[in-house]
């Protein structure tokens, strides 16, 4: 299954997705020292999304996330990749300095067609999400 | 698309260097997220990111920057930092904290930002006029900016504001569009007893009303003519701790909104969208402190740091009374408002009391990570947003009070204010 979106950046990223139905800030949501999503009643609460292709509908919070985020990826423990259904600053000025690939406003829904396990492909050169492989399957 | 023109281009192909490249890739990338047409010129920009923002990280990225050749082209300005450069040593500053604090001075003075350490900048000269596009990187000043002056910014991270300082330009989208900065909600304060109202109220009625509006645009209604500029701050940079809105039009204040039907652009709705009661002000003195142990470590003024009509009412309330031998009390500004402290005597008579001006920082964060391991565990301050980011950034355990209440808990070294426990 393909899916067409936009891109922010350029690149591809293959690997391992982790999907998040809530929004996600990285100031005082993420620990750059490891990875792990630390917001108190978050649906990834105790969850890492380093190396993995991170799902979610929206950033929030602080506008200093981008400066949390280019640590964490610094300390190999950013997502190397991420989809957003709606673009927001904060996140999109992450995956630019750290030049991650990225894409937003994809077709299909991604929170309705990707399951966390699930092996996708992000091709930002072309604005293509793939899944490659279904979890459990 | 983005429509660039020839200089634009040519910075982003790199012909002005490599960091020039890169601030233009942050706009151009930033930019078409939000469907922009073209970039605009800033003429003012102000950046936010101090040692415990940036880490090691963040340096190392401002320090590459700078080797690439990129330097400001705007008269930009630094918000505060996390110690007095001046008093490390005397501040017992762990060494660990003064070689990066060294560092990034080094590399915002090299990248031509002008070290003010301060956030209030529009005090010493960053001051853009009505309709001007800037981008200020600090939630407080970004509103103040957008509601008082009538000069337009975007809710900018560090990255974009750095990067418009360096191209001279910005995407042209959100609130530097007039289309964009219509009110959309109306808020009626009328039933609250303002004329009694002090400074903290304000606070308290800004963390209310920030959770009502969220990212909305508000109109206020009924506020006293004689406001003072203190309560319009106190309501401005706390309705951005728990509110993301940029721009709040104050009927009769706000250059754009000396009307109702100004501000909405049209027909104001019938009857208020939000009011807040005095039950909910009440609450929020409750919600914003943290702490239920009455003796204070610490009592912290500036946040915004202090203005000097501030410091000269804190040495006033204070009378000359010793502070309590177990209570440390610190006024947090900007050097030149220090200089002013000096010239007028304050300074002399608070030291003879034991309360001290510092420099360079605010009461939010900046200093909480040395004070933390100086055993100041309970801090009372008079900043709703102090408040906030000390307990949920820091640890700090916290109360919220009034400028007296504040004074007076420094003497005793007990909270004096108002009692909020279960």
């Amino acid at each position: 299954m393909k899916i067409k979106a936009k891109p922010v950046t350029k690149g591809v990223a293959e690997g391992e997705a982790i999907v998040s139905n809530m929004p996600i800030s990285f100031t005082g949501g993420m620990d750059p020292d490891t990875g792990i999503i630390r917001e108190p009643g978050h649906e990834l609460e105790g969850k890492s999304v380093a190396g993995k292709i991170l799902i979610f509908p929206v950033g929030k919070g602080s506008t200093t996330g981008s400066w949390q985020f280019y640590a964490a990826f610094k300390r190999g423990n950013a997502p190397k990749g991420i989809i957003n259904n709606t673009v927001e600053g904060v996140v999109a000025v992450s995956a630019i300095i750290t030049e991650i690939p990225m894409v937003y406003a994809p077709e299909n829904d991604p929170l309705a067609c990707i399951k966390t396990g699930d092996f996708i492909r992000l091709d930002a050169d072309n604005g293509i999400v793939e899944i490659i492989t279904k979890a459990n399957q | 698309m983005i429509n660039l023109e020839t200089e634009q281009k040519e910075m982003l192909r790199g012909s002005m260097g490599p960091g020039v490249s890169k601030a233009m890739e942050i706009l151009y990338a930033y930019g078409q997220c939000y469907d922009a047409r073209q970039m605009i010129p800033v003429t003012s920009v102000h950046v936010a990111g101090n040692f415990p923002v940036l880490m090691d990280e963040g340096i190392e990225w401002l320090e590459k920057l700078a080797e690439d050749g990129a330097r400001v082209s705007v008269f930009t300005t630094k918000n505060p930092e996390m110690f007095d450069l001046e008093r490390a040593e005397a501040l017992n500053v762990p060494t660990f904290y003064q070689v990066r604090q060294k560092r990034i001075h080094e590399v915002l003075k090299k990248l031509g930002i002008i070290p003010t350490y301060s956030c209030h900048h529009y005090l010493v000269g960053n001051v853009p006029k009505f309709g001007d596009h800037i981008a200020w990187a600090s939630s407080g000043s970004q509103v103040y900016a957008n509601s008082v002056i009538g000069a337009r910014s975007n809710r900018d991270g560090d990255h974009v504001a750095l990067a418009a300082a360096i191209t001279g330009v910005i995407p042209e989208w959100g609130l530097h569009l007039t289309k964009n900065r219509k009110a959309e909600v109306l808020v009626d304060v009328g039933r609250l007893d303002l004329k009694n109202f002090s400074t903290a109220d304000y606070k308290a009625l800004g963390w209310q009303l920030g959770k009502k509006i969220g990212m909305k645009i508000p109109a206020f209604v009924n506020l006293p003519a004689n406001i003072d500029i203190e309560a319009i701050k106190g309501i401005l940079y706390t309705i951005t701790v728990t509110g993301a809105t940029g721009l709040v039009h104050m009927v009769g204040i706000t250059p754009e909104a000396p009307t109702l039907e100004a501000a909405f652009a049209g027909p104001p709705p019938k009857t208020p969208d939000i009011t807040v009661s005095q039950n909910e002000i009440d609450a929020a003195y409750k919600e914003i402190s943290s702490s239920s142990e009455k003796k204070v470590d610490l009592v912290i003024f500036g946040c915004p740091q202090c203005t000097i009509q501030e410091i000269k009412e804190i040495t006033a309330m204070l009378d000359g009374r010793k502070l309590n031998s177990e209570t440390r009390l610190w006024i947090c500004t900007s050097r030149w408002v220090k200089t002013l402290c000096e010239r007028m005597g304050l300074l002399d008579k608070l030291n003879a009391s034991g309360a001290d001006i510092v420099c360079d920082i605010g009461a939010a964060d900046g200093p909480h990570l040395y004070l933390r391991e100086q055993g100041v565990r309970v801090i009372a301050v008079n900043s709703a947003k102090a408040s906030y980011y000390a307990h949920n950034l820091f640890g700090m355990e916290t109360w919220f009070g009034t400028t007296r209440q504040c004074v007076e808990t420094a003497v005793s070294g007990k909270w004096e204010g108002k009692n909020h426990e279960n």
